[in-house]
């Protein structure tokens, strides 16, 4: 009785892990995603959906690592070299809000239009 | 010749104060939850560029010094806003990043700037402030450590 208890209990573990697996696979994959690269972002612009919170994944592709900064959106993250973060942002109203690298001035610059 | 610089000199400060710049102090929406002992220190030494509540001194209104504070709080508020604190802490990843720039500040001793401290005694920070405001930085800042990335 005792070791069926502990086969059920594995099989659910084994699921649960590979449910989690795919939850944060998911997550990651749907997330909209700006790359910072070689004094560039991509994209340039980003267009998302006005009135919605929503989590941005920021990727830094370089070799240094980068602040991404918008003062219209009150963030501030440092990236490490070939790290990515995920920025909450709240739900915006209809405009454009620029970001940029502020470790890196003069280079990437990007824009966040709510629709 | 003495008198025409002089004479250039008032016409050079006349013609600067056509320049002016709009004092504005945007709705107070939202605070950072210090100890009341941290949010006096704050206050006495970094809300007047780095708040919605900035006390406009009579020397804002004329130029040139008018542009250097208009300069200094627009960029302040930019940086770090404390009335905007509650837009930070929807991110956590930004609140901890302020919160580490606070720390850097208050270890590099470079806030509130030399030239403001000059003409506000007051905003000096003494020893048991700074000791106040490190220690509810570095509190805070171990309390975050474990927020998703």
């Amino acid at each position: 009785m005792i070791s069926m208890a502990r086969g059920m209990a594995s099989v659910f573990a084994v699921f649960a892990v590979l449910l989690s697996g795919q939850i944060v696979r998911a997550e990651g994959g749907d997330l909209p995603v700006v790359r910072f690269h070689g004094g560039t972002v991509e994209p340039g612009e980003l267009v998302v959906k006005a009135q919605t919170p929503f989590r941005l994944r920021v990727v830094n592709e370089t070799q240094d690592a980068i602040e991404f900064e918008s003062f219209e959106l009150n963030r501030e993250r440092v990236v490490q070299p070939g790290a990515e973060i995920v920025v909450y942002l709240p739900a915006l109203d209809p405009g454009s809000y620029k970001f940029f690298d502020d470790l890196h001035h003069g280079a990437a610059e990007g824009t966040i239009t709510a629709k | 010749m003495r008198r025409k610089v002089l004479v250039g000199l008032a016409c050079l400060f006349a013609a600067a104060q056509v320049i002016r710049f709009e004092h504005t102090n945007p709705p107070v929406t939202g605070d950072v939850g210090a100890p009341p002992t941290v949010q006096r220190a704050l206050r006495r030494a970094c809300y007047d560029c780095h708040s919605n509540e900035t006390s406009w001194p009579w020397t804002a209104s004329l130029a040139p010094i008018s542009w250097f504070v208009h300069h200094d709080v627009t960029e302040g508020r930019r940086r770090l806003n404390f009335s905007s604190w509650h837009a930070y802490a929807s991110d956590p990843g930004t609140e901890l990043q302020k919160l580490k720039n606070i720390e850097k500040a208050m270890a590099e001793e470079d806030m509130p700037p030399w030239y403001y401290r000059l003409v506000h005694p007051d905003s000096k920070l003494s020893r048991s402030q700074q000791e106040a405001i490190v220690g509810w930085v570095a509190e805070e800042i171990a309390g975050r450590k474990s927020a998703p990335e």
